[in-house]
């Protein structure tokens, strides 16, 4: 009946987050935890295409913070200036310590990509695919052996590592990706759309891997997606991102309880018209009624539900059905955007990645 | 920088190897032109047999073809020269596809030297080259009617052989790497390479002395660094140990081709690091 509340990824790092904003805590703790800080981010491509406008926001150590929109909003462009891979328009940005602009080493040193498309090269197995960007990134010889393992063994590719990377399913692949951008050991890591084309059985598995990878390996998570399921459920904070400017930024159960709206439907007997009572009870912020079914939107449905449910009881009444919509992503999407996110019309080379990926899981 | 070139030489080696359509291509391509190319721009076999036909042969390659004893041995230099350009000029093959693959981006984000990215494809193409003309240079010997040293030939004349091959080679791997890193799909990269690969072929002295071209071709192909090596290495074959008159135009050739390598370089250099920069 109740939908599942969903699961908040490792609320320490909640606290992390919490207290950026707390102005308790000395500054001087806050310059530690903060990972990536971009201040008024702007990207212009010639001749006048405002890619990224005045973006603001601050990232803690061990987070998993995403964007959420729809293609072409500027999410890729704000990965590529992170990642020293596009210059900066205008604005300034620091990524584990370093100036994006002026110290572009220690950026890249510090951070890993996993690009939306290929990561890894067909031609060669999953193994030297690992080895290579192991010796790109320096990492000392007798390390890498061990190392390479380890990760193959977390995410279940022991089987394949030995094999042309080109005969992996989709799923494989993405997964292979993940564990080349992490064989340096970044403190970073940038997810471009880590699930794009995949089918959904395959993309909770690749959640499972990337709350794992946070979790255990205590690497924070820069991440852009354009699902809003995989936000919710991945990503400690959020920052909703359309026509290139910040709309919304919070965890994603505070967008949804100030900007969307969790609906309680009761339906009682034919009788009088109780909306008032209703709405004189806490918690309860609307009430419109449809026959004899009372539509009621609650500010905090947890706290909310038990006041409606002693209220109902006190009034002896007998409820025929409840039904409770939670508040979702897609209502907070299109309060901040006045449209659906879903309405998008699929941006071709998503879709051309998307095919080439399913045929290559295909053969 | 040295250690990120040799990893990336090495990932431009193994896709190589293994590329069996590619690998098989690029050991018969060499016989083939050799081959084809040895029989059906012979000019001595155009002359009918007759008493006496023998002596005419003996003296057209005397007077046309620097004192090669046969054709095979002329045209030997200037496969060898057109083996090394064809393989620059693909060299930069797959940095286009990686950019189009995306993994590009892979290698930019890497904390590593730009440069690395296009020397490892320089240096594997120079490799694939030395190798694949030095098989060509044993199957010239092994044909029928193939190639003959001279009698001074030693190892100085294979080292010469293989100095201008390599200059000759960089020149044209930096011309066409500057290509590449602008290139947005391989399809640009087949286009121009395609065009210009016979006529810069066939504008040289590789197939036939420029002496019997009319005035202009022969100008064209009297600076098309093609010729240049082409000659040296002919030199090296016929002459076998060098001297006077030859050895100064053998010297002066080779001057000609290590300015053409160095000016391509430092153009190289520059145009391909701008390619790569940021967006």
């Amino acid at each position: 009946m109740f939908e599942r509340t969903p699961e908040v990824t490792s609320s320490d790092h909640f606290k992390c987050t919490d207290y950026l904003f707390e102005p308790a805590v000395a500054s001087s703790d806050v310059k530690m935890n903060t990972i990536i800080e971009a201040r008024g981010l702007t990207k212009v491509y010639p001749p006048s295409t405002r890619a990224v406008n005045q973006v603001s926001f601050s990232v803690s150590e061990g987070e998993i913070f995403g964007f959420l929109g729809p293609n072409g909003a500027g999410k890729t462009t704000t990965i590529k200036m992170l990642t020293t891979l596009a210059s900066i328009t205008d604005g300034r940005c620091n990524v584990g310590g370093y100036d994006v602009r002026t110290q572009q080493d220690g950026v890249r040193r510090n951070i890993g990509l996993v690009p939306q498309d290929a990561a890894v090269d067909g031609d060669l197995t999953g193994m030297e695919n690992l080895v290579l960007s192991a010796r790109l990134y320096k990492v000392p010889d007798e390390e890498i052996k061990r190392k390479a393992d380890e990760l193959i063994g977390l995410v279940g590719l022991d089987g394949a590592a030995g094999r042309l990377t080109r005969t992996y399913s989709g799923g494989m692949r993405k997964r292979l990706e993940l564990i080349v951008g992490l064989i340096h050991e970044p403190k970073v890591l940038f997810l471009d759309e880590p699930t794009l084309g995949l089918d959904i059985q395959t993309r909770t598995a690749m959640w499972d891997y990337i709350k794992g990878i946070n979790r255990d390996r205590k690497v924070t998570i820069f991440m852009t997606t354009h699902y809003l399921e995989e936000a919710d459920s991945l990503c400690g904070r959020v920052a909703i991102i359309d026509h290139g400017r910040i709309k919304a930024l919070d965890s994603p159960n505070a967008l949804k309880s100030s900007l969307g709206r969790d609906i309680l439907e009761v339906e009682l007997p034919e009788g009088p018209d109780i909306s008032a009572k209703f709405s004189s009870m806490e918690g309860v912020t609307e009430v419109s009624r449809k026959g004899s079914v009372y539509s009621l939107r609650m500010e905090n449905s947890g706290k909310s539900l038990q006041e409606i449910s002693v209220g109902l009881w006190e009034l002896g009444l007998e409820v025929k059905d409840v039904r409770l919509t939670r508040s979702s992503l897609d209502q907070v999407f299109l309060n901040v955007t006045g449209r659906l996110i879903r309405d998008e019309v699929v941006d071709n080379a998503d879709s051309l990645i998307a095919m080439a990926r399913a045929e290559r899981a295909r053969n | 920088m040295m250690s990120e070139t040799k990893e990336l030489m090495v990932r431009d080696l193994k896709k190589w190897f293994r590329s069996p359509a590619w690998l098989f291509a690029s050991l018969v391509q060499p016989v083939l032109w050799l081959v084809l190319f040895g029989n059906a721009f012979n000019p001595t076999s155009m002359i009918p047999s007759f008493p006496g036909s023998g002596a005419i042969k003996t003296q057209i390659l005397q007077s046309t073809f620097g004192g090669a004893p046969n054709y095979i041995t002329f045209l030997t230099a200037g496969m060898l020269c057109f083996l090394v350009v064809t393989w620059a000029m693909w060299a930069g093959g797959p940095l286009v596809t990686d950019r189009s693959l995306g993994y590009l981006n892979k290698l930019l984000v890497a904390p590593i030297s730009r440069t690395a990215i296009t020397f490892s494809l320089l240096l594997s193409s120079i490799l694939k080259g030395v190798v694949l003309s030095a098989i060509l240079l044993v199957v010239a010997l092994i044909l029928p009617g193939g190639l003959v040293f001279a009698s001074g030939f030693g190892v100085a004349n294979l080292l010469g052989i293989f100095t201008a091959l390599i200059l000759l080679s960089v020149g044209f791997l930096w011309l066409f790497m500057m290509l590449s890193v602008r290139a947005r799909s391989f399809e640009t990269l087949a286009a121009i390479g395609s065009t210009l690969g016979l006529p810069l072929l066939f504008a040289s002295s590789a197939l036939l002395p420029t002496a019997s071209m009319p005035g202009w071709l022969s100008t064209i192909a009297g600076i098309n660094p093609i010729s240049k090596a082409a000659d040296v290495i002919r030199y090296l074959i016929v002459q076998g140990a060098l001297s006077g008159g030859v050895l100064s135009t053998v010297t002066f050739d080779l001057v000609y081709l290590l300015s053409f390598a160095a000016v391509c370089t430092l153009l190289g250099i520059y145009a391909s690091n701008r390619g790569l920069r940021m967006e």
